[in-house]
């Protein structure tokens, strides 16, 4: 055994008890994750893991090796940066690293435990799959994949380019539904949507349920679209070919091609939850890790300094950071309703109503009783008396009563003796320095909405008497609620509010031409929110369906570009109709709308101090296998595809220059 | 297979996709390198997807803001860093090649094939124990050798004592015939000792043999190797001038040694577009030779009517108003070269470029004789004129026609970027010839 494997095992022994305390410490604060297997790794295994995504086995793709490379460099370069890895699997698998100290091992397994309740209780990790065993599902495709490219009548290289050209299209797919592995189905001429449908084989009962009429009607009418379009990945499967350059024409996929063409259409949806709720995920993993390090001091006091640099450390990466918005918008989500709580139980004092609420509360002493009392706040030996009076249902009798006789070491572990409850009145956010403001900052509307289907209004004599029945587990009962049913997008959509901005400074940009540069634009929530939409809704990228696989009755394919008002990165796009080619066999075409602005206009925009107002035009892109053209289209041939609901440009009307 | 299979692959299509050499060094972005690192962009190593245009979607950041102030930098698309599969960073990536690589491939890309001179001294470093001294420590005493010599000494010394004896019982052989005979047989004995001898033979003695061919029918004189082998070695006379200890060797290693010399024109003239193309010029060539050679030191010159030496990181950013005067620079050159890098010592090549702007007569009276005093395995004038020549600009034309045929002088003119590679083509393959 190599002195390595000695040294894991130690570090692995000395890592299961807290791996035991961080599940019970988890569990106590109201958490159900996966079960978490832990493995400790060395630095190299660590960057192997980081460069296939959390797993030991990827099927064999140069794009690995890039992502390893870069991470050994990086990780040369920025220092012993605390790594966590864990894959949603269930049993999810976490890693961590031999060379990490014992406060980073901590904050690892908190942050670790966290992320396995989210992948275990978020519905949009339910999507692929009802018996998850991703490690082995990946692993099988890589074997297969492997297989593939040692069969000797098939070159390796040509694996790999028939690789390289479905990644392109990865995020091609539909993500919002449930994953479907098998889609057979055979073409008719009559309607492509309909047998598309049919192909899904679904009983009756669910086809009508699902693909009502209305749907149907919907669908073709809102996206101009004929079939289950979205995923281009299985449109490709079921009806593409590849072009033969010997023949010079298209030929049916070979039987790898097809296979090759499922496995990576499986594994993107198998990723798609991953990267549909980053925000959110990221942002509960960094709650709760600082819930348990700082709040618990899960952290010993030796560690804490550590672990406080290490949190700043990923938190103040620069750029839009998705750690940190989602710890703030969970921050958020939690505040606004323990408020909403607070407040409600404030409006039912007697002579207590939303018009006077700012004027009669005395929010110093509202907040001074909620703070939690001493035997709770510090949970100490010789406070156990204190705390075994309570009868509130916030501590655990049981638990006292060991720590009396010696069994529990409460110094370390003080949360042992607590409840959910206790520890959510331990952890009440309206008294924390940061959140102190945010009850007196409640506004009119929403005390009035509080008090608008209130029927016990003068329920509580006394403000004291409506502060005692505050449910102080409102802010950690709304927050898993969301954490059920939300993805990024939702998430976003509905807790991101003008107060939130403010807070956090969030500001939108947008490039000037008239300075050739990015400038602030608005600090307005709905600008943020919209700028954030963008970013995040379809994995923040431009939705691409397809909308005829016969075009000109030649079969060609011809997509189209959901204009949004955001164009596309046309070049980049011509070199992903090259790779669609490949998979289709005959000509491609897109359909799109860009943005023109002439060189004069904008000189006349910049004497004029103001911004040029680009054109819209249509356009149709096609690479026909040899070269690439452009076409104008007319307006009327694209505005089935533009959308006029939607604006994401922020730039104010009056623009400063 | 496994990762390292997809590094190895990785690099494989790095280098396919990298960008032409010639192409980079023309066209491409040189400020990402390193002096050592030589990195090239890789052309599409990022799957293409469909995406938005980046000026056209705006973006989020987060700090104090007022509507309207610049954001200074692009915010990047999260501070993520997990590196998530399907992550694709929109950054660029680069094919890292160091020297060594950067020369080889432009080797192959201009057919160049420039053999570094290996120059003197440069290290001394002990070799194995083979040399030998008089004194030394025990262990390190050749015995080998000093039993060796101590057997010769003792083959040398050694005497059939018992047939000289003999030899002078022959009748009518005194001490002075034996000597005769032992000098014949070249048997190392003293006429002293025979002398000695003779007298201690009793007289009864001295006729016991009629000849010495009697006496050699009886006795056969016995060498002493017969006798060692006979009766065994029994003692050598071990000296102290055999002794000799075990001593390193020390082997000279020859170092290839280069001192590259950038000289630049800074004055007035010398704009932003004749500046770039000094720096595409010069760059590509100091990787080159320091590819080339096992230790590469660059001293950067740069010139008005005055010269100084400045860092690598401010040569090709400099601008000052002053006239121009070439010959200041070489002279400080001559005096850099002769202090820190002399010729025996070091390969040297010192290159200049401006726009040929000189003041007058400088260039035949100070320069090229400079040029031609100062030896270096080459020189050269590299030219940058975008707009063509200016009328008085004739220093690259004065230089070329004193030493056009100079083996070891390269004059080369840059007007565009598209100029560059042939330029350093003509400069490395001057020397490549000579």
């Amino acid at each position: 055994m190599s002195v390595d494997r000695i040294e894991a095992q130690r570090i692995a022994a000395e890592l299961e008890e807290p791996v035991r305390q961080a599940r019970a410490l988890a569990e106590t604060l109201g958490l159900s994750p996966y079960e978490v297997n832990y493995w400790i790794v060395d630095h190299d295994e660590m960057n192997a893991l980081i460069a296939y995504g959390g797993f030991q086995h990827r099927y064999p793709h140069w794009r690995w090796g890039m992502a390893y490379d870069r991470q050994r460099k990086e990780r040369q370069f920025a220092g012993g940066k605390a790594f966590e890895i864990v894959n949603n699997d269930d049993p999810a698998h976490a890693f961590l690293q031999q060379s990490n100290a014992m406060a980073d091992q901590k904050a690892v397994i908190t942050h670790v435990e966290a992320h396995a309740d989210f992948f275990a209780n978020n519905e949009w990790f339910g999507l692929f799959a009802d018996d998850l065993d991703a490690a082995a599902m990946l692993e099988r495709h890589a074997e297969r994949i492997e297989s593939i490219m040692s069969d000797p009548e098939v070159d390796r290289e040509a694996v790999e380019r028939w690789i390289d050209h479905v990644l392109c299209l990865e995020d091609v797919i539909d993500q919002h539904t449930e994953f479907v592995r098998t889609v057979e189905s055979e073409v008719t001429e009559t309607d492509p949507l309909a047998d598309e449908i049919a192909a899904l084989d679904l009983s009756d009962e669910v086809r009508r349920e699902v693909f009502d009429d209305e749907w149907l009607e919907r669908i073709e009418e809102e996206a101009g679209v004929e079939g289950p379009a979205v995923d281009l990945l299985a449109f490709l499967r079921d009806h593409g070919m590849a072009f033969d350059e010997d023949e010079g024409k298209a030929v049916e996929f070979e039987e790898w091609q097809r296979e090759v063409l499922d496995v990576l259409r499986t594994e993107a949806y198998y990723f798609a939850p991953q990267r549909m709720t980053k925000v959110m995920n990221e942002g509960w993993a960094a709650y709760w890790e600082s819930i348990m390090m700082a709040g618990e001091t899960f952290a010993g006091d030796d560690e804490f300094v550590r672990y406080a640099d290490h949190q700043a450390r990923v938190l103040g990466s620069p750029g839009l950071n998705p750690y940190k918005l989602g710890k703030e918008l969970w921050e958020y989500v939690e505040t606004v309703a323990n408020r909403r709580e607070v407040a409600g139980k404030l409006l039912r004092v007697e002579g207590v109503s939303w018009r006077n609420f700012h004027d009669v509360i005395d929010f110093d002493d509202v907040l001074s009783a909620l703070e939690p009392p001493p035997e709770l706040d510090s949970i100490a030996p010789n406070r156990l008396d204190d705390l075994a009076e309570r009868d509130d249902g916030t501590v655990d009798h049981e638990a006292i009563e060991r720590a009396r006789s010696g069994d529990a070491d409460i110094e370390r572990y003080p949360w042992t003796v607590l409840t959910e409850d206790g520890m959510a009145r331990r952890h009440f956010s309206l008294v924390k320095p940061q959140h102190r403001g945010a009850l007196s900052r409640i506004g009119q509307r929403e005390l009035e909405r509080l008090s608008r289907y209130m029927f016990d209004e003068d329920r509580y004599a006394t403000v004291e008497a409506a502060l005692d029945d505050v449910d102080f587990g409102a802010g950690w009962n709304r927050m898993r609620e969301v954490r059920e049913s939300h993805n990024d997008v939702t998430f976003i959509d509905e807790f991101l509010t003008q107060e939130f901005v403010d807070e956090h400074r969030y500001f939108t940009y947008e490039y000037v031409h008239a300075s050739g540069e990015n400038r602030v634009t608005s600090t307005d929530y709905e600008d943020v929110k919209r700028k954030l939409l963008l970013q995040f809704t379809n994995f923040g990228k431009p939705t691409v369906a397809v909308e005829d696989g016969n075009f000109r009755n030649r079969g060609e394919l011809l997509l189209a570009h959901r204009y949004n008002g955001v164009m596309l990165d046309v070049k980049q796009a011509k070199r992903v109709l090259e790779r669609i080619f490949e998979l289709w066999g005959r000509p491609v075409h897109l359909k799109t709308i860009v943005k023109e602005l002439d060189d004069k206009d904008v000189e006349i925009a910049r004497r004029r101090n103001r911004e040029p107002e680009p054109k819209e035009r249509g356009r149709l892109v096609s690479f026909d296998g040899d070269s690439i053209s452009e076409q104008e289209l007319a307006w009327a041939e694209v505005e089935d595809i533009a959308a006029d609901d939607v604006d994401y440009d922020t730039k104010p009307e009056e623009w400063l220059a | 297979m496994g990762l390292n299979d997809d590094l190895d692959r990785f690099r494989e299509v790095g280098e396919k996709r990298r960008e032409d050499l010639a192409d980079f060094i023309q066209y491409g972005d040189l400020g990402k390198s390193l002096p050592d690192r030589v990195r090239v962009p890789i052309k599409i190593v990022n799957l293409p997807e469909f995406a938005y245009d980046r000026r056209d979607a705006g973006g989020v950041g987060q700090g104090d803001a007022d509507l309207g102030d610049p954001v200074g930098q692009p915010q990047p698309g999260d501070g993520d860093e997990d590196g998530e599969p399907g992550e694709e960073s929109d950054e660029h990536e680069y094919y890292e090649m160091d020297p060594e690589e950067f020369a080889q491939e432009l080797d192959e890309e201009l057919g160049l094939d420039l053999e570094p001179k290996g120059k003197e001294v440069v290290e001394e470093k002990e070799g194995d124990y083979t040399d030998l001294t008089r004194s030394g420590p025990d262990s390190t005493l050749d015995f080998d050798r000093l039993f060796k010599e101590g057997l010769k000494r003792k083959l040398a010394m050694d005497v059939d004592e018992e047939f000289l004896h003999e030899l002078l019982r022959v009748e009518g052989v005194g001490p002075d015939e034996a000597f005769e005979w032992a000098r014949e047989r070249r048997v190392p004995v003293s006429y002293a000792w025979l002398a000695d001898a003779h007298e201690n033979v009793p007289e009864a003695e001295r006729e016991r043999w009629e000849s010495v061919d009697e006496l050699e029918e009886h006795v056969q004189y016995e060498p002493a190797a017969r006798r060692i082998r006979r009766e065994g070695l029994r003692h050598i006379p071990f000296r102290r001038d055999d002794e000799r200890y075990r001593y390193p060797e020390v082997i000279e290693e020859r170092e290839t040694n280069v001192v590259v010399v950038n000289i630049r024109d800074v004055s007035g003239s010398m704009r932003q577009a004749k500046r770039e193309l000094v720096e595409r010029t010069f760059t590509p060539l100091d990787w080159y030779l320091q590819g080339k050679y096992d230790n590469a030191e660059f001293v950067y010159v740069a010139h008005d009517a005055e010269a100084w030496e400045v860092d690598r990181d401010e040569f090709f950013g400099i601008r000052s108003g002053g006239g121009t005067r070439i010959s200041s620079a070489y002279e400080l050159v001559a005096e850099i070269l002769a202090e820190r890098y002399p010729w025996h010592q070091w390969n040297r090549y010192v290159f200049a470029a401006g726009d040929s702007e000189n003041s007058s007569n400088d260039t035949r009276e100070n320069v090229i004789p400079l040029m031609e005093s100062i030896d270096a395995n080459l020189h050269a004038y590299v030219e940058t004129q975008p707009s063509g020549n200016a009328i008085n600009a004739t220093h690259a034309e004065e230089v070329d026609d004193a030493l056009a045929d100079a083996n070891d002088v390269a004059v080369a003119y840059v007007t565009g970027k598209e100029d560059v590679v042939d330029a350093i083509y003509e400069i490395l393959s001057t020397e490549d010839e000579s």
